[in-house]
């Protein structure tokens, strides 16, 4: 029966130590910053940051906004989804505020979408605009 | 035609092997080497697409193999680690991959008679059932906690929930391993690995495996798990988010959970629904909802209905012979099994899927899946079931259909 307690409690150290490295490890890995001719499908799965110019601009029905940047003639998609949307617009920033030519700075995901790579922003402070004035 | 489809059909049937054999090798591993060699040897888009369905098909099949017998799961199987497991270690191994393969290919009939009449439903309920998946999935939770018997358990069991909720918000959140191999070591660090090193400790040995071939279980459960893994299988296919391993959760408690057989039958049911409705929603919705089919969508382009015909065929004929041979290894492999020291083989066994976890994912891996294996430990130790650690896919996944990830992110700063 002791030894059982004993080893409950040992997991449990040893799972919330593994939580705590994990969580401290995850927080101070910063994203790669890459040129967006750099991204390619061999970058699938990990977190970037890169930045291009606006060249197009959909806003979906569903509160998604889809974004495509260029940069050195290379293009990345780059989609808002909507509860990420809902959280910018708490911010003061709608779909009005991305314009075609501004500049975009952006930290993400790299995904695949239909044959197509895109960088998949999870939190507000991972998107950063520069208006072109 | 006929030739080409045949020899590629049997080449996809080798890599499947392969990739089902082997821990930590999956389909979505293989995928972008598979579409590299057919751009480098110029394959017809049909003979790539032939070569994709036979790989991930057989991959299904084979992969119980590895999750049953030494424990190493992909995130499709990793329900099947302790059921599987279990009888192994009553004799009765070759029964439980018996039972995987007549689950597969039962689900294979079912999933296709279910599609020809039920094909239009499907496609008005994949538009109206986004908004409600998290609830679906917060009801699960509410009662994988409340189907443990006491406070005490019910307490254990949210703790677990908590733990391994947590540990899946960080790792497929963060860039700590890549995104694309992160669910190797968490699911084995808590579905493997702790059934390994419960077996070492409690000195267990694979008995003398049971000689005849007969199932324990009835003809009726048969049908009734083939037919459950069936529809779970097609509703992985079209609900987005909702994956084989939570559906297999969603089932195990809603229909004769603990029952070791029927689970291993409608398990593989599920895997087998899921990819046959994956396939064929690229025709009826246009959307992907498997590795398999995005590679398929990405060859073909636009499936027409006899696109969508000749793979079934190809399906069909690639299960068969994956079934074929998933029993006689299933036969085999139990014999070599109880000749070894268990103990020797189960460290061995540990010492590769670190080795590949390592190669794979880096010393973050190996972290992550000590993290694991301590949370599916606990759940030992505290005596409730393992599969509360599906905490793990179930959170996350709650999160990113509330919305709710981008805060949860900011705030804990990932």
């Amino acid at each position: 029966m002791n030894l059982r307690i004993n080893l409950t409690l040992i997991c449990f150290i040893c799972s919330i130590i593994g939580l705590v490295l994990i969580y401290l490890a995850a927080i101070n890995l910063q994203p790669i910053k890459v040129e967006l001719s750099e991204i390619s499908f061999d970058l699938i799965g990990r977190s970037v940051t890169s930045e291009g110019k606006i060249v197009y601009k959909k806003v979906h029905s569903a509160g998604h906004l889809f974004l495509t940047l260029e940069a050195r003639r290379s293009k990345i998609q780059v989609p808002i989804f909507a509860g990420l949307m809902n959280k910018l617009r708490e911010k003061g920033i709608t779909e009005e505020n991305f314009s075609v030519g501004d500049k975009l700075v952006i930290a993400g995901l790299v995904s695949e979408y239909r044959g197509q790579l895109q960088i998949i922003p999870r939190k507000v402070e991972d998107i950063r605009l520069n208006h072109v004035s | 035609m006929f030739l080409e489809t045949l020899i590629f059909c049997l080449a996809g049937i080798g890599i499947g092997i392969f990739a089902g054999v082997v821990p930590g090798m999956h389909i979505n591993t293989l995928l972008p080497s598979i579409l590299f060699l057919g751009i480098v040897f110029k394959f017809q888009p049909y003979s790539l697409a032939v070569l994709i369905v036979s790989t991930a098909i057989t991959e299904i099949f084979v992969n119980f193999i590895s999750s049953i017998f030494i424990g190493a799961p992909e995130a499709d199987t990793a329900l099947s680690v302790l059921p599987g497991h279990r009888l192994l270690l009553e004799g009765r191994g070759y029964e439980a991959i018996k039972l995987a393969v007549i689950g597969g290919i039962g689900a294979l009939i079912a999933t296709l008679f279910l599609l020809s009449f039920f094909a239009q439903a499907f496609k008005i309920l994949y538009k109206i059932s986004r908004p409600w998946i998290h609830w679906l999935i917060i009801a699960v939770i509410i009662f994988m906690i409340v189907s443990e018997k006491g406070k005490r358990k019910m307490i254990s069991a949210s703790l677990i929930i908590l733990l391994s909720g947590f540990l899946g918000i960080i790792t497929l959140n963060s860039s700590l391993v890549n995104q694309q191999n992160v669910l190797f070591p968490v699911l084995t660090g808590l579905f493997g690995l702790p059934t390994l090193i419960v077996s070492i400790s409690q000195r267990a040995s694979i008995p003398k495996q049971a000689r005849d071939e007969s199932l324990k279980i009835s003809n009726k459960e048969i049908i009734k798990s083939i037919i459950l893994g069936s529809i779970a299988g097609i509703i992985v296919g079209f609900l987005p988010a909702i994956g084989i391993s939570e559906a297999a959760t969603m089932v195990q408690y809603l229909g004769g959970r603990g029952e070791a057989r029927s689970f291993l039958v409608t398990l593989s049911g599920i895997n087998v629904g899921n990819e046959v409705f994956s396939l064929i929603s690229l025709f009826l919705v246009g959307n992907p909802r498997s590795g398999a089919s995005v590679a398929i969508q990405r060859v073909l382009s636009e499936l027409t209905f006899w696109d969508v015909f000749y793979l079934i065929g190809v399906i069909c004929f690639s299960a068969g012979i994956a079934g074929i041979l998933t029993l006689f290894l299933g036969k085999r492999i139990p014999k070599y099994l109880e000749k070894v020291n268990y103990r020797v083989l189960c460290s061995c066994v540990i010492i590769f899927i670190l080795t590949m976890i390592f190669a794979l994912t880096g010393i973050f891996g190996l972290l992550i899946a000590f993290t694991s294996a301590s949370i599916g430990l606990l759940c030992n130790y505290l005596g409730i079931r393992r599969s509360h650690c599906m905490g793990v896919l179930l959170v996350p996944t709650i999160l990113f259909f509330a919305n709710l990830n981008p805060l949860i992110l900011s705030t804990l700063r990932i």
